[in-house]
């Protein structure tokens, strides 16, 4: 292992402290190519169990298709994109917007992934965090998962932070 | 009395027309009053809780010289100050002087500190004696409409006799002294000038402005019909009956009582209230002519009187009991505030009025019945009883100067306004002390329209005192703002203070900003 990639590591070790938080598990991904969005749900609200998982998806992620979940059901909510993408020669101009996994029960002792594929459009600038809001509803509860940090913000520790992937430019 | 009635209805709604409320009290400045600017703010916004018109404005500015180059603008519950380029350095006070849907001024200072803060004071009132003129003068308006048009139309329409009517006509022309009076004085108070003013045309024209400047008119004309009912024999009755009913509608257009939200409720209460202190108080004069030289018609006259006296004091006492049940809002307000003990004095010598009247009704009528010997007693009690009414003007009077606790705000709150590009949310606590507090957030967009949130939750934290983030959700009130109630502040010093609004399931708006907390 190299230097480098040993820093890397520590890094991405130092960043998720504990895991407390829904997570994506893969942390980087490359623009224009596709990512497989792996939502990580480590715990309920408060100790009360998730029943359902709504992933928003962020202006730029294309041709999503959400993974089947033995014991949930998945819906999908469609809308327009702010701008066309172009996908394998198609002109993409709608999608999905929004998944949402339901019907099950998940519970606070358990841990449990939400899996997606999907496609980070070429459009997306690279060296930023793309960041996927999450509201995690429970029998009791909901925790948000959809605090955004500001540009230039610095490292102000928020308490619910929107899972988020780090964008690499292409090679 | 169909002619009545449908006069009555036709003046209510006109009175009705003036959709007011009442009294206004400063909610919040910006910039806050007492902050310390590093360059001086383009313009003082001054919101009230309810709209108000722009009486004086003055500015004096860091330097000690009063300023005539601001530019005020108001619209609704705001009034904007736009301050003149270049202000000194040092402590600027802004005075103002506002004027309420009732007709009354509300006037304060508000002061804010470019670069360092200096010795400015608040410019001292010109009051030069005013507030006695006002309430001379409204003790000869009360005089006028209740001694004056109620004792025509006694004359006119209960006895049908013009017996010691001597003393309504003097009232009637102290009544109409006092309400041109009022006009002129009203205004001199509204732009805070001295009574010398009088001989300008400003004051005159601003009373116009007010609610109270029409009900004054009502009154002198209500006061000029009955003279000229008193006059004449023909359609004297008419008359007295218009004039009388002129009495509780110029008492329904303005002041704090009529204005009071609910006014579906107070407006006729008032007016009623008026009719009633009218017929009882304008009865006492000639009823005392008729009691010291009784005659054969005496007797049914008393009669008369006393029976319709009845149901109009259970009218009196139930409107005066609803309008003090909206105006105090709850009963300590009766000994803690200026207007509770004076409403405290008034009730102390209605209720000697009363015995005295029941005395009247019950006794000393009955023993005229038998032997007209009795008339010098009733004459007397009736004397006492002129005596009593005319303290309680004078005391009512005072009200004018008082405002009712329903209006009083507690205290000043502390506002901060956070702005973003995104947001501007606008925090209100009041009383802002260390201790318990209650907090309003007011959420509104980057263009300053209202935000529609799902959900608000304020943050506080003290870190100097390492006092970690206490979250408290907040209630949206009928109001359209947020509010959360009897939140602890244990020490005073500088909190922070967040307020996450939930404006989708998957956007939140935060903003953050300091909030200097005062020891209790």
């Amino acid at each position: 292992m190299s230097k480098r990639s040993c820093l890397i590591l520590i890094a991405a070790l130092v960043a998720s402290p504990a895991a407390a938080h829904v997570t994506l598990e893969t942390k980087q991904a490359t623009v224009g190519a596709s990512y497989e969005a792996v939502f990580a749900v480590p715990h309920g609200c408060a100790g009360s169990p998730t029943v359902k998982i709504r992933v928003q998806i962020p202006e730029g992620v294309i041709a999503v298709k959400p993974m089947p979940k033995a014991g949930w059901n998945v819906d999908v909510v469609e809308g327009k994109y702010a701008s066309e993408y172009d996908y394998h020669g198609n002109k993409l101009s709608s999608g999905v917007k929004e998944v949402a996994w339901s019907g099950g029960r998940l519970s606070d002792k358990n841990y449990d992934e939400f899996i997606m594929h999907t496609v980070l459009a070429d459009s997306l600038k690279p060296n930023t965090t793309l960041y996927f809001p999450v509201v995690q509803e429970c029998e009791t509860g909901v925790s948000r998962w959809i605090e955004i940090p500001t540009e230039g913000a610095g490292h102000s520790e928020s308490k619910s932070p929107a899972p988020g992937v780090k964008l690499l430019p292409k090679p | 009395m169909r002619f009545l009635g449908a006069l009555a209805t036709l003046l209510l709604v006109a009175g009705f027309a003036t959709g007011a409320r009442a009294h206004a009290a400063l909610i919040s400045v910006e910039p806050a009053s007492g902050s310390i600017l590093t360059s001086a703010p383009k313009a003082v916004e001054l919101r009230f809780n309810e709209a108000v018109t722009p009486g004086t404005i003055r500015l004096i500015d860091g330097a000690g010289r009063a300023r005539d180059d601001t530019r005020v603008s108001a619209s609704g519950e705001t009034i904007s100050i736009a301050m003149p380029a270049g202000l000194p350095q040092g402590t600027a006070v802004v005075s103002y002087r506002v004027i309420s849907q009732d007709g009354h001024p509300v006037a304060g200072s508000v002061t804010f500190s470019v670069g360092v803060p200096t010795a400015t004071k608040p410019p001292a009132n010109a009051d030069g004696g005013l507030n006695i003129l006002i309430w001379l003068a409204r003790i000869g308006l009360y005089l006028g409409l209740f001694v004056g048009v109620g004792g025509v139309f006694f004359a006119r329409a209960i006895a049908g006799s013009t017996v010691g009517t001597a003393v309504p006509r003097a009232a009637l022309f102290v009544g109409v002294l006092g309400a041109v009076a009022s006009l002129g004085l009203v205004g001199a108070d509204l732009l805070g000038l001295s009574a010398a003013a009088l001989l300008t045309s400003a004051p005159w024209k601003v009373a116009f402005a007010t609610s109270a400047g029409p009900a004054l008119l009502v009154a002198i004309a209500a006061m000029l019909i009955s003279l000229f009912a008193l006059q004449r024999a023909a359609d004297a009755c008419r008359l007295s009956v218009i004039a009388f009913v002129g009495v509780g509608l110029s008492l329904a257009m303005t002041g704090h009582a009529a204005t009071a939200p609910p006014e579906m409720l107070t407006r006729p209460a008032m007016f009623l209230h008026g009719l009633g202190v009218a017929y009882w108080i304008g009865a006492l004069a000639p009823l005392a002519a008729l009691a010291s030289n009784p005659t054969a018609a005496t007797l049914p006259i008393l009669n008369r009187f006393s029976r319709i006296a009845v149901p109009v004091v259970a009218v009196l006492a139930l409107t005066g009991l609803a309008l003090a049940i909206i105006q105090l809002e709850n009963l300590a307000a009766l000994v803690e505030t200026r207007y509770g003990f004076i409403l405290s004095i008034k009730l102390a010598l209605v209720l000697v009025l009363l015995a005295l009247a029941a005395l009247n009704r019950f006794r000393l009528t009955p023993a005229i019945a038998r032997d007209h010997k009795a008339a010098p007693a009733l004459k007397h009690s009736i004397l006492l009883e002129c005596g009593i009414a005319l303290g309680i003007f004078a005391v009512v009077a005072g009200w004018r100067f008082t405002p009712p606790p329903r209006t009083i705000v507690p205290e000043t709150p502390l506002a901060i306004h956070i702005h973003s590009d995104k947001a501007m949310f606008q925090v209100l606590v009041s009383p802002g002390k260390a201790g318990t507090n209650d907090f309003v957030l007011q959420l509104m967009t980057g263009e300053a329209t209202p935000l529609k949130a799902k959900e608000a939750t304020l943050t506080l934290s003290l870190p100097e005192r390492g006092i970690e983030p206490m979250e408290r959700e907040a209630k949206l009130g009928p109001d359209g703002y947020w509010h959360v109630r009897k939140s602890e502040l244990p020490f005073a010093g500088r909190w922070h203070v967040r307020i996450d609004a939930l404006v989708t399931d998957f956007e939140k708006i935060t903003l953050e900003d300091e909030l200097e907390v005062a020891p209790p």
